[in-house]
Parts: C-alpha cells; structure tokens; sequence
C-alpha cells in the first residue's frame, strides 16, 4: 500500500516537472506557433490552390494539380533539386572531416592560436550576403573570383585533360566548402573543450599514442558535436540563399504573381526532402552517439 | 648560467621539428582561403568602375581609388532621412532580437533537456522540421501573417518573427544536455526555485553557448536584408544594409557597382568588429571549467 502511495505521490511530481518545464518552454513555443507552424501550413494549403484573387489572397482548391505542374511540366525543377542533393551531399562529409581536422589542429597549444581561430570564422562574419553572391559566382555572367583558382598548366599538361578537370572540380568545392565551414570549426572546437583533460592523461600514463587518442577518446566523446554539425551542415547547405534552387523557387513565387502556388509547391517538396533527411541522419547518428556517464 | 642558456635554445630549436614547419604551412594556406572573400571584398571597395568589370575579374586592385566612398556619400546625402537614423534602426532591432532570442530560446531549451516533459520529442522533432524550412520559401505566408498581427512597417515586424529561431533552440538544447544533472539537483535540494536555478546556475554554465549564439545571431541579423525588404515600407525605419542596397541602386545597377562595393564594406564592418571584441569570449571559455565529468 505504501509502495502504491509512493508510486502516486511520484507521478504528481513528473507532472509537476512537465508543467514547469512547459512554463519555461511558452515564449519560444508561441513564436514558433505564430512564426513557422501558420506560415507553412497556409503555404501547405497555398501548394493545393489556386489564387483566384490577389487582394485578400483568395484561395481555389485545386489537388495535386500545382505538384503535378512541377513533377512533370517544370523543366527545371527536378535537375536542380538533383544538383543540390548531390551537392548537399557530397559537401557535407568533406565539410565535416575538414572542419573537425581543422579543429583538432587548432585546438593544440601553438603560437598564434587565437589568430588562426579568429582567421577561420571570417567568412562567417560576411554572412550569405552580397559578397559571399560575387565570390560564389551568383553574378549576372557566371563569372567568379574563386575561378581565378586553377590548376597550373605545367601540372595540367602532366595529368592530361580529365584528370585536370576532376582536380579543378575538387578545388572549386573545397574553397566553397571552406568559407562554410566557419560555424562547424566553432561548435567542434567547443566540443573538444568539453573533453577532460584527464582522459588524455590517463591514457599517456596508459602508454596510448596520439592515434589511438584520437579514436578512442577523442571522436568519441565528440559524436553528440558530430551530430548536431551534421544537421547544421546538412540544413545550412540546403536552405542557402545562394543554392538555385532556393533562388528559383523564390523567383517562381516572387518574379510573377500567378505562381506562388507553384513555388509553396516546391518550397514543400524541397522541404519534405530536407527534413527526411535530418530525420534520417538524426535517426542513424543517434546509435553512435556516446552519452558520458552511461545514463539512460 | 651561459651553458643552461644554450642547452634551453637547442631544445627549443629541436622542438620546430618538420611536422610542425608543415602545420603551419598548411594552416597558413588555409588562413589565406578564408581571408579572400574579407579581402576581395575590401579592394572592390577601392575599385575604379573600369576595374569592376574587367573579364575575368581580377582580385587585387590596380589603381585604388575612394570615389566609391564619395560616391556613396552622395546619394546619402540626397536622402530625406538623416544617415544615423539608419545606424540606430539597425542597431536597436538587431540587439533586442539578440538579447531576446537568447533568453527565450536558453528558457525553453532548458526546460526541454532538463524537465523532459511529455511530449519532448514531439516538441523535438518539430524544431528540426523548422530547421530544415528555408526561410526564403515561407515568405509569403510570413507575410501574411505578420500582416495579420498588424506589425507591418513596425520595429515589432523586424523583431518577433526573429525571436523563436529554430536552429538558436538547437544549438543550445545540445549544449544543455551536457550539464550536469548533480549540480541542479544540489541546488533544488537547498530549496532554490526553478526560475533561480535557471538564471543563477544554468546560465552562467551555458555562457560558452550563448556567447556564441549572440556573436551567430548578431551576424545573421545584421546582415539579414531581407525581412526588412518585405516589412518595412517607411524609408525611416529601414536598416542600414537595406539602406545603403537601396540608396547605392541595388545590386544589378551598372552605374553605382562601385558604390555598391563600398556600401558591403561599410555593412560588413560591424560584424566583423562585435566578433573582434566578443573573440575573447566566444573561442576562449568554450572550455567548460569543471563542469563536465
């Protein structure tokens, strides 16, 4: 009976908790009602209709009709969403193996280490604006600064056309990788703070090498940054305002009233993608990630 | 004394073996890479117009002239609101978008790693979800809604909409989860009240996170050009990129390209100077002294 009392007794405190923690939680949940729920869902309800009247943006049922107009008549549609996932996907795991080297290198005591990290976060500072547009080749003729980049020719003739092509492809991704990996650089040198130093005492005591440090303290005890990073970098790629794909919907739904409804059609398809892909990533990493101390 | 002298020099000279020679090489390059855009961005500020459109563009400036500064001052001068109202604009909305979005996103991140209340994951799984919208594609609908709240064309609009940031609740939930639970336990069992244990025991634990988030968020708003675009229509309330876009002609605009290159400078610089006087913060205290078993 006691046992049962107990029992009762410690459910009102959870729901106690539950309460405070919800208390905590209503001003970001009311922005996030008023500011990302209601505006994707009337754009849900935007990429089933048709705009019968601009003024007071009246709105005509229409089904599938806006998704099948995208899937089967857009011509650019589908090869640009293509582009970007291939994109997306392929900067990320560079991204993420750069930044955490990176990190690493800079995390040691060095002379001039507050000036490296300084240095790494700059094309952060300049954010996706108008610069980042010019150097990234958003320019109205395709021209970039980062073109000025190419393989020498002495290097170029050694390795023969297709070879200099992958080489030249290579170093146009890194350099774009590079000034996006500001944040990542950040949030893993963060984690590696994190890390007690005595584990690495007690495995040099231990007779560990550098290498062995690596893998078995080090990466480990980083794979929650590893996680969040992935997410971030996965997002960062997709949602970037210099991705054409993100400017053709915004141009689709801007450039010519009568197609918002196709672009809040793409703005969800791309979105749909988007999230099926942090869930999944999220859903994988969470069987590594190595929570100290064991709990749960 | 002179022989302890050399035999210290030798040890040092030993140390500045190969690997490191290499290390700095290597991070020295890539110092170089990500100086180029700061660096580019600085000589197409001092480039004479023929410069600009040079093919293929070239990087460094030839014949560095200011007449893109004049040329900005110019049109500045030719505008009906005075120059320092766009500065505080910008100033003001972006700082209380900070400061806000901290609070709130630090209060509710909190409450979700350390209460666990029902629903946690579903709360979760949403916060991903708004992670992964482009803000770019849910503009309209924005719109509509801050318009409906009747905020449009008011500080409000360039305000609230930036408070409840999705990807700010993210990066601190993360770093929540490795407080630990000892410490606020302590504090709860000596009859401190949930509100206290946040603001006098968790926050000060976070700061490594909400440094950060101040520095990411100031960037991102500051720069952010677009929301005012679409809120603001009255010319006194605009912000000082948007100001300086428009009163420059935009981008696109052949004539003021020049000028256009000055007025990015001129927007980038307060970024770069709130993360020059936050560095120390940001990179330094990421350790978490003590915290962490």
């Amino acid at each position: 009976m006691s046992g049962k009392a107990k029992k009762k007794r410690r459910m009102s405190m959870e729901k106690k908790r539950s309460l405070e923690a919800y208390i905590f939680l209503i001003p970001w949940l009311i922005g996030l009602f008023l500011f990302f729920l209601r505006p994707i869902l009337i754009s849900m309800q935007l990429s089933f209709s048709d705009i019968v009247k601009l003024k007071g943006f009246v709105m005509d049922w229409v089904g599938l009709e806006n998704y099948r107009y995208i899937f089967f008549y857009d011509i650019n549609f589908i090869p640009m969403f293509l582009q970007t996932v291939t994109d997306t996907l392929l900067n990320t795991p560079i991204c993420l193996v750069f930044s955490l080297v990176i990190a690493i290198l800079i995390n040691r005591p060095m002379k001039g280490r507050g000036f490296f990290r300084a240095a790494f976060f700059i094309p952060v500072l300049l954010g996706a604006g108008y610069v980042m547009k010019q150097m990234l080749g958003m320019g109205a003729d395709g021209t970039t600064i980062t073109t000025g980049i190419v393989v020498p020719e002495l290097i170029a003739d050694l390795l023969g056309h297709n070879l200099t092509e992958f080489l030249q492809g290579v170093l146009d991704r890194i350099t774009v990788v590079l000034w996006k990996s500001g944040v990542q650089i950040v949030l893993f040198l963060a984690g590696l703070q994190g890390i007690s130093s005595s584990l690495y005492e007690a495995a040099r005591v231990d007779g560990a090498t550098e290498w062995e440090m690596f893998w078995k303290i080090t990466l480990p005890m980083i794979t929650p940054v590893i996680l969040m990073n992935m997410v971030y970098t996965i997002v960062n790629f997709f949602t970037d305002a210099t991705n054409p794909i993100v400017d053709y919907i915004y141009k689709q739904s801007f450039g010519n009233p009568q197609q918002f409804a196709h672009g809040a059609a793409m703005g969800w398809v791309y979105f749909a993608f988007a999230f099926l892909l942090c869930i999944i990533t999220i859903g994988v990493m969470r069987r590594f990630v190595y929570v100290s101390g064991g709990k749960e | 004394m002179v022989a302890v002298k050399v035999k210290r020099r030798r040890f040092r000279l030993r140390k500045l073996t190969f690997s490191k020679i290499m290390l700095y090489l290597f991070l020295a390059m890539m110092v170089v890479f990500c100086g180029l855009p700061l660096f580019a961005m600085v000589c197409r500020s001092l480039m004479p117009l023929d410069e600009l459109y040079l093919y293929p563009p070239r990087l460094i400036v030839q014949k560095p002239t200011l007449r893109n500064f004049s040329d900005l001052l110019t049109s500045l001068s030719s505008s009906t609101v005075p120059f320092t109202r766009y500065i505080f604009n910008s100033v003001f909305t972006t700082v209380v978008t900070c400061v806000a979005s901290i609070i709130v996103c630090c209060l509710g991140a909190y409450g979700l790693v350390k209460h666990k209340p029902a629903g946690s994951n579903i709360i979760f799984g949403i916060v991903v979800a708004a992670l992964s919208f482009s803000v770019h594609v849910t503009q309209i609908p924005n719109y509509l809604v801050v318009n409906s709240l009747g905020l449009v064309n008011t500080y409000l609009a360039l305000i609230i909409p930036k408070i409840a940031v999705a990807y700010n609740f993210f990066l601190v939930k993360q770093f929540c989860e490795q407080l630990p639970d000892s410490i606020l336990e302590a504090a709860r069992i000596d009859g401190a009240k949930e509100l206290r244990i946040f603001w006098t025991i968790a926050m000060p634990l976070l700061q490594p996170a909400w440094t950060t988030l101040a520095v990411f968020s100031f960037v991102n708003n500051w720069n952010d050009y677009f929301s005012p675009l679409i809120f603001i229509q009255s010319n006194a309330l605009k912000t000082l990129p948007l100001a300086l876009q428009t009163l420059s002609g935009g981008a696109g605009v052949v004539a003021r390209s020049g000028a256009v290159g000055a007025a990015t400078f001129l927007t980038t610089l307060p970024a770069i100077l709130v993360f020059a006087f936050m560095r120390g913060k940001v990179m330094e205290t990421m350790s978490y002294s003590g915290i962490k078993s």
